[in-house]
């Protein structure tokens, strides 16, 4: 029997790490695709040897938008890099804040798609924790997710984090309609999640709307 | 007044080039090569102020031209070009006598600022 | 998990060896309990748990049986020793007794003949009023007689009429005349009684003669003492002469005065006690001489009285033989299901622990693997920067594009070039990250190869080694799980990368090595690993890297992995020269 749900939630984790570089690399992907459109698009004017009163603002303009891409591309990438050396080992040290905002960086596109904002409420000089960052980004993550499909448009997603008697508290608090649909659809079976949480050594508790995630900073 | 002379060594031909030119257009005497072999003969015959070193070079480890570069003329101040996750090849680039890092993509900016500060190192000594 | 039960690698042996040693540790798997089972792929515990429970049996059943069996013979044969000592104490007792009978009534008549003179006896009423006293005394008398030295009775009280009957031709009285005491054997009488006569000669010195005095004693008497002895319903008991001739009667071998010949050899001597066969049947069959009147005095027995004994014996041993072996199977029945649950768990527990480390070290490479991926992308980035940086500064210098019109074009292109770079390599990533969690694909060797040679690409370059593919035509897609052959491939080249470091050689080939398994060979030329370390490589934590750097896990993991999607490594090394490793993957997937 536990053999078999630690076997579920290797899976899970593993499909969880799956879709996220598959996510990664579709984001990154459109980048690249508007950087080779827009290449394209200034090979064909300078081609066509249109001369227009814009010139050379329109290529500066394309050129931009280039440079927008190269931008948030490099941007991706740090937290790609980033989220990938979590898993180096099960146990290490590491910001919260810096593993919760890999996650934003995934997310964004989403949200953005559903017109949901995701806010930051970190605390600034939070300490740092001993644990394991990837099984707490895994169980994190889904919460988000969750949120983030059943939110109504135009709503926003607070995430919260301090330390508290040696404890790190991450609270998701989404402010906005949450609409029922599909209940379990897609996310962490309870008995993963419980599995997860008591792995990390903490609880997970909801306080009306806001889901509190507590995670001892040291797991002993 | 000399154009700071600057030596761009990385094996990425398109990047090294592209960026020598840049720097070209901006008064600087910038000059790429694209191999070890190359790069030790410039820095004897160009004897460049300042260096920009991709550390990961193939057929000699990036360290060992700096060293040499070091060695050399202690003078030359060398900015070490570094990726993603490459923190650890910076510290032992730094330990090692280089004066500044970048990240790629770079900044052409921040470049400039830097290439800046080495030769006021450079002049300095 | 061992690399094969008697640690033999497989070295510089010919694919037919390796077989039959794969044959081999098959069979010598078979005979280990745990994996018997794993081999033979059903709840494997609690077949276990009945084979331990079915030896534990047949092992405390047998030497049960055999201590039951042999204390039964062995007490059936001191019963019977002990019957025999009886038989032999009653033939004992009763010879004594009829020894004692005989004396006595011998005594009796010399004493008789010693205390009354011939004249005396000779007168007839005072024989018969001696001969009434006598008879008070002494039982089972029949007659009292005088004879004289010519045999003539002279003198006679009793039933019959033998008043001067002449005995002078008679063996009794000739026999009596030198032994001067005699018995006789049983005979029929005038009146078809049997009886039997005992006689004593009386020497009368000073008229230079003698006279016999001669009894007759009633046969029943006799028999009276056979009857003493402990019989059973199908026992016998008499007495015969030395001739044969039943002195008393029988119960089965004939009446008085018949004859019975017997089964053995009657020695004189001893009292004999023994089994002997008779129409099929064992009996016991016992003899004692009876010296005075030789006579030999006969028991046989033909029941087994101690064989009764041990019937109640075994009854009741039966039942408790029951009992102990139940109680033994249900406490081994017990403490079986105790341990092997243990086993279990601890199995479990295992298997969990090496699930979890496999787990763990597939999240590494991915993260490792990704974080290449990052890292990678950061040239072909830059190139787009400065590219894209540089059209920026013309403009900016110049803001005229006709002049510079060829350059742009080159630029553009060369932009190109590194967005197609960026995409194969995020490309590559999309499929690798699809992967992650399948399980059952059908895969393309040659091409999963250098996938991971892609990956590994720039640490070969960076470290100048030669790499040389040699991959196979025409090799058959694969059904195996993509991501751990590619795990076990990243694990096994990184290990010839460190092993050649600088400027080395590294061989990859694939090929088919029979119609149902392809071969993928790693071969670099590093230092080689020497023989006594070479049976230890795939044992977990075993390294001989410097601490800190690589856990030792990788090649015992790998092994895993290959054991299985029912591959094998193997592994040839010479120090100096170099070493092969050889992944061996079936074609088709066992499905389980």
């Amino acid at each position: 029997m536990e053999y078999d749900e630690e076997r579920d939630l290797r899976v899970s984790q593993l499909s969880f790490i799956g879709n996220i570089l598959a996510g990664f690399t579709h984001e990154i992907k459109n980048y690249i695709a508007i950087i080779k459109e827009s290449a394209g698009l200034m090979g064909d004017m300078i081609k066509l040897g249109k001369k227009s009163k814009n010139e050379p603002q329109e290529y500066l303009e394309i050129i931009h938008s280039i440079e927008e891409q190269i931008e948030k591309t490099n941007d991706l990438f740090r937290y790609l890099n980033r989220f990938s050396h979590r898993m180096d080992n099960e146990l290490s040290t590491f910001n919260v804040n810096e593993t919760m905002e890999e996650l934003i960086a995934l997310l964004t596109r989403a949200a953005n798609q559903r017109k949901i904002s995701i806010e930051k409420d970190f605390q600034k000089d939070i300490l740092p924790m001993n644990n394991n960052p990837s099984m707490l980004q895994f169980l994190v993550f889904h919460f988000l997710e969750e949120k983030i499909t059943k939110l109504d448009k135009n709503s926003r997603l607070i995430i919260k984090t301090e330390s508290a008697n040696g404890s790190t508290v991450i609270r998701i608090i989404p402010k906005g309609n949450l609409l029922d649909a599909d209940k379990e659809k897609g996310y962490l079976p309870y008995e993963i999640q419980d599995k997860v949480v008591r792995q990390l050594g903490g609880n997970i508790s909801q306080e009306k709307e806001e889901t509190v995630i507590k995670i001892p900073i040291t797991d002993i | 007044m000399a154009f700071t002379k600057v030596l761009l060594i990385d094996d990425e031909v398109e990047f090294a080039s592209a960026l020598a030119e840049r720097l070209q257009l901006r008064n600087y005497d910038a000059k790429a090569v694209y191999n070890a072999l190359e790069a030790l003969n410039s820095i004897y015959s160009d004897k460049p102020d300042v260096v920009v070193l991709d550390l990961k070079i193939p057929g000699m480890d990036g360290l060992e031209i700096l060293k040499t570069i070091k060695q050399f003329d202690p003078t030359i101040e060398v900015i070490i070009l570094t990726g993603h996750g490459a923190v650890e090849s910076v510290k032992e680039g730094l330990t090692s006598g280089a004066f500044e890092y970048i990240m790629k993509p770079v900044d052409i900016g921040e470049l400039i600022a830097k290439i800046e500060q080495a030769k006021k190192r450079r002049d300095n000594k | 998990m061992t690399y094969n039960s008697t640690g033999e690698t497989p070295i510089g042996k010919t694919s037919k060896e390796r077989d039959r040693l794969k044959v081999n540790n098959f069979f010598r798997a078979l005979l280990h309990p745990r994996d018997f089972f794993s081999v033979l792929g059903k709840d494997r515990y609690k077949s276990l748990k009945i084979r331990i429970v079915l030896i534990d049996a047949i092992l405390s059943v047998i030497p049960l049986f055999i201590v039951v069996t042999v204390s039964y013979f062995w007490f059936q044969s001191i019963l019977k020793e002990d019957f025999r000592n009886n038989m032999k104490w009653q033939l004992v007792g009763t010879k004594q007794s009829i020894d004692f009978f005989l004396e006595e009534r011998l005594s009796a008549l010399r004493f008789l003949s010693s205390n009354c003179p011939y004249e005396k006896l000779s007168d007839r009423k005072m024989l018969t009023d001696i001969f009434n006293k006598f008879k008070r005394e002494y039982a089972g008398l029949v007659d009292l007689g005088v004879i004289d030295s010519n045999g003539i009775q002279k003198s006679y009280t009793g039933p019959y009429h033998l008043l001067g009957k002449d005995y002078s031709n008679q063996d009794w009285f000739h026999e009596v005349i030198i032994r001067s005491g005699y018995i006789s054997n049983v005979f029929m009488g005038y009146r078809k009684i049997p009886h039997f006569s005992i006689a004593v000669k009386k020497e009368v010195p000073e008229k230079g003669t003698f006279w016999v005095l001669r009894a007759t004693i009633d046969m029943e008497t006799l028999k009276k003492y056979t009857s003493n002895i402990d019989l059973r319903e199908n026992d016998d008991a008499f007495i015969i002469n030395t001739e044969g001739i039943l002195q008393t009667p029988s119960r089965f071998h004939g009446n008085v005065l018949e004859k019975f010949i017997p089964p053995l050899y009657l020695n004189q001597e001893d009292i004999s006690v023994r089994e002997i066969e008779s129409n099929g049947n064992t009996v016991i069959f016992g003899n004692v001489f009876i010296k005075k009147s030789s006579w030999f005095l006969i028991t046989i027995i033909k029941s087994t009285p101690y064989l009764k004994i041990p019937k109640i014996f075994t009854n009741e041993l039966f039942i408790i033989t029951l009992i102990s072996i139940f109680i033994s199977i249900a406490v081994s029945i017990g403490m079986t299901q105790a341990v092997v649950n243990r086993i279990k768990k601890a199995d479990q527990e295992r298997e969990l622990a090496i699930a979890n480390i496999e787990h763990s070290s597939k999240l590494a490479s991915i993260g490792r693997l990704a974080a290449g991926v990052a890292h990678e992308i950061n040239n072909p980035l830059a190139i787009i920067n400065e590219k894209t940086g540089l059209m920026k500064d013309i403009l900016d210098l110049t803001g005229d594009l006709q002049q510079n019109k060829e350059k742009f074009i080159g630029l553009i292109n060369g932009i190109f070039d590194s967005v197609n770079r960026c995409r194969t390599i995020t490309h590559r990533l999309l499929g690798f990250s699809r992967r992650i969690d399948v399980e059952h694909d059908v895969i393309d060797l040659n091409d999963t190869i250098k996938e991971v040679i892609e990956f590994l690409e720039k640490e070969i370059l960076f470290r100048n080694i030669r790499l040389e593919l040699h991959l196979g035509k025409d090799l058959p897609k694969i059904e195996t799980d993509k991501g751990l052959i590619q795990q076990v491939l990243l694990n096994i080249i990184n290990n010839a990368i460190d092993a050649v470091d600088h400027g080395g050689f590294i061989e990859l080939s694939s090929n088919f090595k029979d119609k149902n398994t392809v071969q993928i060979s790693i071969k670099d030329n590093g230092s080689g690993i020497p023989k006594d370390k070479l049976k230890h490589i795939f044992e977990p934590f075993y390294t001989t890297k410097e601490k800190g750097k690589g856990t030792g896990l990788g090649l015992s993991i790998s092994y895993g992995i290959m054991q299985r999607l029912s591959g094998i490594i193997l592994v040839e090394s010479e120090v100096g020269k170099g070493t092969i490793l050889i992944v061996e993957i079936p074609i088709k997937s066992e499905s389980s």
